[in-house]
């Protein structure tokens, strides 16, 4: 019978890092790249030729991107493949870099994700369709989010509060795109893109980069590396949509499926969740995910964010890093900088943003296909 | 003269080009790659024509679009078609969010000129009066 991660080795996150999500800039991809994996391995106090293997997280750079970025930390032969899944794409590099280190095909590996605004190519299917040209992703969500109000009787003065959390939690975040404090009337005030939605309760588009090491028991000790700081990974979960019921929403349904597999494998309730760090590239997705996690019932999602229970030392920190909406959303680094944003929080290392006594967290990741992706990773 | 802007995905009825596989499934556009609930495909996939009709699941009011072919504002619709498919498009009233569970049936709407004069028609959604 197929085993789950936690059956294998046990793997830990032992070093994280950034180059900061900003605004499209004349910086080149390696440049936001190296800067990152240097960060990720000074967290971890290791030099890069320990690193064994290493898996590079990107959507819009084109073919072969990696080898021309990885070669200016010295050229030590590192197997390297890269990974597009879309948004997810950092989600399943860290999980590919995971595998790898659970099977025991090598003690130390790298996930990193790096990209740049480029235009999305998508080569045709062979079917013709209505008008998708016309159905932007703000516009498919501005779509959900008037269901959803409709639905459970939820305004949207209501669903944009998830923006003003997520706009105060990046505003403390220095890796973050937006680092601005927003109110609820900034967050309604700005320019509506499709129906009630606002470019404030949208992710921005932007570049960086996010690196994560993970490690073997046997390879933190053999480099000597921090156990107290190693975030143990114990659950890694991905699944893609199914044809589902007319009117379900598709992200909605394939989290829950998602998060249903990793929690029953980990053995972690929702209550048990201290930090979970979503897919929230508009508003409403995060009140979706939430209730589909399992944080609340259906419709609740709300009630939660006006009582701040999802708040930095509410019940459960939502998005702590700022999220997609301010955190931003380079695609290829994105799931990675997720693990990041856990570790930081699990190790009691997220100064500003520290969520009091963090022990277990969720990383989710939605990306356009579907493809979902779930890790919960805990301090030991 | 009038000539359609998308013919192999409907017709000048206002009826869709779905198809219909031997295991029940019904989808939309009709396409011979394979159905997505069994796998069957080849002559277990057959055409069918699918009603113009269907229920308005939600809708939205586009204000700003990158694509200067599509001017905003324009709206978009959800809808749940008769025979099962859901699709999006554009609603015929590009200034009005219209209320979910409205009834609503195709339209062909003038969308252009051809090369020799020809009024070319796309398929909308409208509320049924
Ligand atoms: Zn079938």
């Amino acid at each position: 019978m197929a085993r789950t991660l936690k059956d294998l080795r046990p793997v830990y996150v032992v070093g994280v890092g950034w180059h900061r999500y900003q605004n499209p800039s004349e910086t080149p991809y390696v440049t936001l790249g190296v800067t990152a994996i240097r960060d990720a391995l000074a967290d971890a106090h290791m030099d890069w030729p320990a690193v064994e293997s290493a898996y590079v997280a990107t959507a819009l750079l084109g073919m072969a991107s990696g080898r021309p970025m990885l070669r200016h930390l010295g050229a030590t032969g590192v197997p390297l493949s890269h990974i597009e899944n879309a948004s997810a794409s950092g989600s399943t590099a860290f999980r590919q870099a995971c595998i790898e280190v659970a099977s025991g095909l090598t003690d130390v590996s790298l996930a990193v994700g790096v990209d740049k605004r480029n235009p999305v190519r998508r080569d045709s299917t062979g079917m013709d369709n209505l008008a998708e040209d016309a159905i932007a992703q703000f516009t498919h969500f501005s779509l959900l989010t008037n269901e959803y109000a409709q639905r459970h009787k939820v305004s949207f003065e209501d669903i944009a509060r998830v923006a003003v959390k997520n706009h105060r939690n990046g505003a403390k975040n220095k890796n973050a795109q937006r680092q601005q404090e927003r109110t609820l009337e900034e967050v309604l005030g700005g320019k509506k893109v499709a129906g009630s939605l606002t470019a404030l309760q949208c992710t921005p588009v932007g570049e960086g980069a996010a690196a994560a090491i993970v490690a073997s028991e046997d390879g933190i000790k053999r480099l000597g590396l921090d156990t107290s700081r190693a975030i143990r990974v114990i659950g890694s979960t991905a699944r893609s949509e199914r044809v589902y019921a007319a009117g379900l929403g598709f992200d909605a349904v394939l989290t829950k499926e998602t998060t249903t597999i990793a929690l029953q494998e980990a053995q972690v309730s929702p209550q048990e969740l201290d930090i979970i760090e979503l897919h929230d590239a508009f508003t409403v997705e995060e009140l979706h995910y939430i209730e589909n996690i399992g944080i609340c019932p259906e419709g609740q999602g709300v009630h939660l964010l006006k009582e701040g229970a999802l708040d930095i030392g509410g019940r459960c920190a939502v998005n702590p890093s700022g999220g997609l909406i301010a955190m931003g959303h380079p695609i290829g680094p994105t799931g990675i900088g997720q693990i990041g944003e856990i570790a930081l929080q699990l190790r009691g290392e997220a100064g500003a943003r520290q969520h009091p006594k963090a022990r277990t967290g969720l990383a989710h990741m939605v990306g356009v296909g579907a493809v979902c992706y779930v890790h919960l990773l805990q301090r030991p | 003269m009038e000539t359609l802007l998308k013919p192999s995905l409907y017709a000048t009825d206002g009826t869709l080009q779905g198809g219909r596989c031997t295991c029940g499934h019904v989808f939309f556009p009709m396409q011979g790659h394979g159905c997505e609930v069994c796998g069957r495909h080849g002559a277990d996939l057959q055409p069918m024509v699918l009603k113009g009709r269907g229920k308005l699941l939600s809708s939205t009011i586009v204000h700003l679009h990158i694509d200067k072919a599509r001017t905003a504002p324009f709206t978009i619709g959800k809808i749940a078609l008769a025979d099962g498919p859901v699709v999006r498009t554009l609603l015929v009233d590009p200034t009005r969010e219209i209320e979910p569970g409205t009834a609503m049936v195709t339209a062909l709407v003038p969308a252009g000129a051809g090369e020799n004069g020809q009024t070319i028609l796309d398929l909308r959604f409208t509320p049924e009066t």
